[in-house]
């Protein structure tokens, strides 16, 4: 039965149950790919992108490129260059290997590659060895080469730098993974963690925006800009601002190391190429005669831009390089031997536009650059004109996705680029300093610079990433030109496979919008049709802003070929200059690359041609490329062809009707665009494309809400919500796994009533809850307000039963010393040989000092037993003082023993120094349990009720589950019922029932369907069923809607929630209670409480709780003063030293008892001084806290000052 | 197994977890990760499979009896 070469795995699914297909499956893994390609499309992302960083030519070859040569010079820094040695320095290339055991370990002889499972059981780190080749050259004599190692970088799963990369179902279950592993993610400290989708602004693009923020850079400036996040080839970004002055004026601002620049447009323009002002007059307003000159809003403008700029005096390219060269020569970090023109040029690389052109630029590249300005300026004034509409930031349409694997690119460039530039350049000075009477030319500087000097720069570009993975904090000297510096990276949470497939469509838009008082950033907007869910947010606080991507979006990771489109276009007529006027002429452009001008009427002509021939496939047209056709509006947006090939775009695929084919929409293309949802809606002369599906806006998630489009829209969220939390089944590996906590759910079932896409994604593989034969009816009372009735007998024959694992690891050098020298080990696993070993101890724990698997913890039941230990004269490791520790299991539930790891050293010397023990908490269902259904429809099991007193129908079904009627009216959830209907009719033929939405309409009708093939099976068309009460076998005045229902069991289970006290801990400060449920902690009868509690005029109940549950204390004062803090017990030499004598005296009021001149007792202090008075003193109750108030406020000199009664 | 017997050590001698066998207490039976064959170790032994040298060894479970009241 394994499928052979000859039958490759199918994988097509239909909505049936195919148990004996999937059955086979498990059995035999295939060995040739997949039978779930979709599962590994939805991760792609993920995993291409990080692909597309250590490829040949890949992002990071082209970051090196970016970094280019790094030059230094010895002698003394304050003299100038002359008679210097010059050092050059550059990257070569680099190497990133393989996750493999160290050179250091002689033990592996076979398997020397470490697997992801095992980086998962040993909770280590995925990663791989990294070393770069340097060549340099001292004045520019020969190079010379060498590697250093940069660390270990964590890995992708199912990267090519991964084993899993290409392996078949069957491998990966030999290796210890899930058959269908999708990868993406790293494996950091045992722990998945993956990288974050984030929403950043489109790339090479320029946006109008209107900012009131602008206004605070300077007296003139105004509202407006124009912001293009150019990006380079090796996706770094750099944002460049065009600022409108309210003189007219136009300044170009850009962030460089996190220091904000401001430089007049026009000093860039000239440095740019040799240009005139006529030049860049025409180029912003149009040449002479055309509409655009006419326009005198513009022209005045233009003219005053050209003439403040007279004030520089800067005419030529070379004065306004060498200008822009002197200013910014410290800032750009250049050697002294570059002269100022260079540094200008330098600068224009690195900083201006740097998408057209970072490395070797040529002139033309230049020129490209200068004419992109001229166009922004052009487009700045038409904003402040209002010809042209601002372009909202919060769209997708003006949005794209930065990868994870991008991001990691980013950080290894900017870290290497960091590593022989400023690190190198502090170690070579101080190596100068410390060396005078050596140069770059002396042999000792060959010798010690490729170990000894590099040796002394931060290396550990590994380290970096770790951390960076394990914290998600970017530690970033430059920003990397993004708003956040945290929560870049999340945990992959395997509380059930919906879940985690969830982790890896998620997209945010940043945390910086999270604390934004504004709410427009969260606002669903047309724009994101098909691209981002509109079901799939969650509510809260992060609700708008963490979204998910519909399941037939994809992102694209490389760019596709374009180099057909500028001759392409040119032979459709595309002039190289234009007018200001957008109804002369309109932009062409090409990955924020101007090609040209044309009519608004050519331009539909051109837009319309390249679409028919992407589509078709000819003139070499891609058919991911994106071409954003902008019509012209009044006061729209500004119209163009914004043509994109870049990576990093989301694509949907559509019906494009001419040809009757697929076409990947983008975007920016979709909203000026006219596309179908479904067939009849096609407009004929206007309708270009049509949806495949309408379910194609879904994501995976919400595609999995039965009959969903029945539903209000807030219950189809809930339900994302909820399945995510529902206790399913994470894996089929969970043997091999270490989560901290897993849920596991013992009795899943496939759902009944299920979308063809539930086989497409494989989730029969991971069942996620349990079809439940459901009644809606008010029964016993117990199933009000949302709680529901379990039928004993269901839930004894294992509906919903559960289980958590949790694991635990027992490090014995925990936070100690991480270089793990065998020298330095000073405890060992075991019982203190030649101690006292007790008989229980024994019971317990096994010879070795391990727990025994299989055995029953409950709290402060004994884990596992170690001593101390030191090396003897001989190097063997002796206890010394016969002392066995424990370490406890401490809570309170009751556990079993599932696994224990015996966790090994990489190396493969050094004792037992950790393990890893899992524990096994069996959860079967408890009153206070939730559980919820697909339709948002949660519920607290409220009482377990026993089978013959449960409802009964004429065939004899009792309900598993009995919820209330009452859940409906106001939460609308019809696709509940309908499922309920087609779960039943499905349950009865032996059918799985296709529950896509928008499936039925009001001729055809769900119902109407589903009524149908109950009649057939002899029940009633509308679902109703005649029951009789269990109790007195009474026939129920109404039908009982009864049907069959999937049910999740929600992960909020009583038994982690439960909070009782009495008496318990409370805090040494104030007296009062401590909170939290783990320390026995109390909960506070808070302000609104405390309301409550008066409003009734409970007075004594409020008491009860504020001052007799809580602080209540006794207390000695002073009558007379009324103060707490001036009585003291009173001393005497008869009574009893640790009694004492029970007399409280005031201090304050005494007087020092001198002879026999007072009246009244004499009493002693602890000093042995003698007083007489102060004997007005009495015990009150007050709450502890007044007394720990009247202290804080007598040490800042007030006093409290208590009248005390009666 | 006649690879484990006895190594020269290659490297400078790691002063010796590797050797220092304390031959004291029982040797308690774990099974390797990677080829599930039966790894005997005694108290400060290294962790590691003596057939493929494998770095994760599971314990086995007890041969006690376990018996709980399934209530």
């Amino acid at each position: 039965m394994a499928p052979s070469a000859l039958s490759p795995t199918s994988t097509t699914w239909s909505h049936e149950f195919d148990t004996v297909r999937r059955e086979k499956l498990f059995r035999n893994p295939p060995t040739d790919h997949s039978p779930y390609p979709l599962l590994q499309a939805a991760v792609a992302p993920h995993i291409e992108s990080f692909n597309a960083v250590f490829e040949k030519d890949g992002l990071l070859a082209q970051g090196i490129k970016d970094i280019g040569t790094q030059t230094f010079l010895d002698g003394d820094d304050r003299l100038g260059p002359a008679g210097k040695n010059k050092l050059e320095i550059k990257i070569k290339d680099f190497y990133l290997e393989k996750s493999m055991l160290p050179a250091s370990n002689k033990f592996s002889t076979k398997n020397r590659e470490i697997f992801p499972a095992e980086c998962r059981e040993r909770h280590v780190t995925y990663r791989g060895k990294f070393s770069v080749r340097c060549e340099y050259r001292v004045n520019g004599g020969d190079p010379k080469e060498f590697v250093r190692e940069l660390g270990q970088l964590p890995l992708m799963l199912k990267s090519n730098k991964c084993y899993l990369e290409n392996a078949s179902p069957a491998k990966l279950v030999q290796w210890k993974e899930e058959s269908e592993e999708l990868g993406g993610y790293f494996v950091v400290n045992g722990i998945e963690k993956l990288i974050r989708l984030l929403i950043v602004n489109r790339r090479n693009f320029p946006m109008a925006i209107e900012r009131p923020s602008f206004q605070g850079r300077g007296p003139a400036y105004s509202k407006y800009g124009i912001l293009m996040r150019s990006v380079r080839p090796d996706q770094t970004s750099q944002s460049n601002v065009l600022h409108y002055l309210n003189d007219g004026g136009v300044t170009f601002r850009f962030s460089w190391r996190k220091a904000e620049y401001l430089v007049p447009v026009m000093m860039v323009m000239k440095a740019l190429v040799e240009t005139n002002d006529r030049e860049i007059f025409e180029g912003i307003v149009g040449s002479a005669g055309s509409k655009g000159s006419e326009n005198t809003f513009l022209t005045d403008r233009v003219e005053l831009l050209l003439r403040t700029f007279k004030n520089y005096g800067l005419y030529s390219k070379s004065q306004a390089r060498g200008y822009l060269g002197e200013r910014f020569r410290v800032v750009m970090g250049v050697p002294d031997t570059m002269s100022n023109y260079e540094v200008g040029g330098e600068f224009l690389r690195k900083i201006v536009l740097p998408h057209l052109g970072n490395v070797n630029v040529t002139d033309a590249q230049n020129n490209d650059k200068f004419r992109m300005l001229i166009f922004m300026t052009r487009k700045l004034y038409a904003l402040v004109a209002g010809d042209c509409a601002v372009d909202n930031p919060d769209a997708v349409q003006n949005q794209e996705i930065l990868l994870g694997g991008f991001l990691y690119g980013m950080i290894i460039k900017e870290r290497l680029e960091d590593f022989i530039g400023t690190n190198l350049k502090l170690v070579l000075r101080d190596w100068i300093r410390k060396n005078p009477e050596n140069n770059f030319t002396s042999q000792t500087f060959a010798k010690d610079f490729p170990a000894k000097i590099f040796g002394r720069t931060n290396e550990n570009i590994g380290g970096a990433l770790e951390y960076f993975m394990s914290t998600g904090n970017l530690v970033s000297p430059t920003g990397l030109d993004l708003q956040q510096v945290s929560g870049f990276t999340v945990v992959a949470e395997k509380i059930n496979f919906l879940r985690f497939i969830s982790h890896f469509r998620m997209v945010h838009r940043g945390s910086f919008f999270a604390q934004l008082k504004t709410t427009t950033v969260r606002k669903l907007l047309p724009e994101s049709w098909g691209f981002l869910c509109p079901v799939h947010t969650p509510d809260g606080s992060p609700c708008g802003l963490l979204n998910h991507l519909s399941h037939k979006c994809k992102i694209l990771t490389h760019a596709c070929d374009a180099s057909a489109i500028p001759k392409l276009v040119a032979e459709l007529g595309v002039v190289s200059t234009g007018s200001s006027s957008t109804e002369e002429s309109v932009v062409i452009q090409l990955d924020g690359r101007v090609l040209g001008f044309c009519t608004p009427k050519q331009a539909l002509r051109i837009a319309d041609t390249l679409r028919f021939w992407k589509v078709e496939g000819s003139h070499n047209v891609p058919k991911e490329l994106e071409i954003g056709y902008v019509p012209a509006s009044q006061g729209g947006s500004y119209p163009g062809i914004y043509i994109a090939s870049a990576p990093s775009r989301m694509i949907r695929p559509v019906k494009y009707l001419p040809l009757d084919s697929e076409d990947m929409v983008g975007p920016m293309e979709q909203a000026f665009m006219s596309i179908a949802v479904t067939e009849p809606e096609i407009i004929s002369g206007e309708s270009t494309h049509v949806e495949f599906d309408p379910t194609n806006i879904l994501s995976i998630l919400a595609n999995m809400t039965p009959f969903s489009d029945f539903n209000q829209s807030p219950r189809n969220m809930y339900q994302c919500q909820m399945g995510k939390q529902s206790m399913g089944t994470p894996g089929t590996a969970i043997r091999y796994r270490t989560d901290n906590k897993t849920y596991r759910l013992q009795t899943g079932q496939t759902p009944i009533v299920r979308a063809p896409l539930h086989n497409d994604y494989g989730f029969d593989n991971f069942p996620n809850g349990m079809n439940a034969v459901v009644a809606v009816i008010s029964y016993t009372g117990y199933d009000m307000d949302d709680a529901m009735i379990i039928n004993k007998s269901a839930h004894e024959r294992g509906f919903g039963h559960g289980t958590i694992y949790k694991v635990k690891k027992i490090d014995l050098e925990e936070g100690g010393n991480k270089s793990r020298s065998s020298k330095n080990i000073k405890k060992l696993f075991g019982f203190a040989p030649g101690g006292l070993i007790k008989a229980e101890w024994k019971e317990a724990i096994d010879e070795d000092g391990l727990p025994r698997i299989g055995r029953r913890l409950g709290e402060g039941s004994l884990i596992c037993a170690w001593h101390t230990v030191s090396s003897d004269a001989s190097g063997k490791l002796v206890n010394r003082d016969g002392i066995t520790h424990f370490e406890k299991y401490k809570e309170t539930e009751e556990c079993f023993i599932e696994e224990v790891r015996v966790i090994g050293n990489e190396n493969g010397v050094e004792p037992a120094q950790a393990i890893s023990v899992k524990f096994r908490v069996p959860r079967s269902p408890v009153i206070g349990d939730k559980f919820s259904s697909r339709h948002g429809q949660k519920g607290v099991c409220s009482q377990k009720w026993p089978s013959i007193d449960m409802p009964f129908s004429e065939s004899g079904i009792q309900p598993d589950v009995i919820i209330n009627p009452h859940a409906f009216p106001s939460r609308m959830t019809i696709g509940m019922f309908v499922e309920s209907l087609a779960g039943k009719a499905g349950a009865l033929h032996g059918l799985a029932q296709d529950s896509t939405p928008f499936r039925f309409d009001e001729e055809n009708t769900a119902g109407n369907y589903f009524g149908h093939q109950l009649m057939k099976a002899g029940y009633n068309y509308h679902g109703n069923e005649p029951m009789y009460s269990g109790i007195t076998g009474e026939e129920l005045h109404a039908d009982i809607y009864i049907g069959v229902v999937y049910y999740q069991r929600l992960r909020h289970m009583v038994n982690d929630k439960y909070q009782v006290r009495t008496t318990g801990p409370v805090t040494q400060l104030t007296g009062q209670p401590i909170k939290g449920r783990k320390k026995g902690g109390g909960i506070r009868v808070g302000e609104m409480e405390r309301d409550s509690l008066l409003a009734h005029g409970t007075a004594f109940l409020l008491q009860d709780r504020l001052l007799n549950c809580s602080d209540y204390s006794k207390s000695w004062i002073c009558k007379d003063c009324g103060t707490f803090l001036s009585v003291q017990p009173t001393v005497s030499a008869f009574a009893p030293k640790k009694k004492g004598t029970g007399v409280v005296r005031c201090r304050r009021c005494a007087v020092r008892a001198e002879a026999w001149s007072g009246k009244g007792e004499i009493w002693e202090d602890g000093e042995g001084q003698r007083w007489v008075g102060g004997e007005n003193t009495t015990i009150v109750a007050v709450p502890g806290v007044l007394k720990y108030l009247d202290v804080e406020l007598a040490a800042m000199g007030i006093k409290l000052k208590y009248n005390v009664g009666p | 197994m006649s690879r484990e017997a006895y190594t020269v050590p290659t490297t400078a001698p790691n002063l010796g977890r590797d050797q220092s066998f304390s031959s004291e207490g029982p040797a308690v039976n774990y099974l390797c990760g990677d080829c599930n064959s039966k790894v005997a170790l005694k108290k400060g032994d290294p962790i590691r499979c003596k057939e493929c040298g494998h770095r994760v060894l599971y314990k086995e479970r007890t041969k006690r009896m376990v018996q709980f009241e399934a209530r």
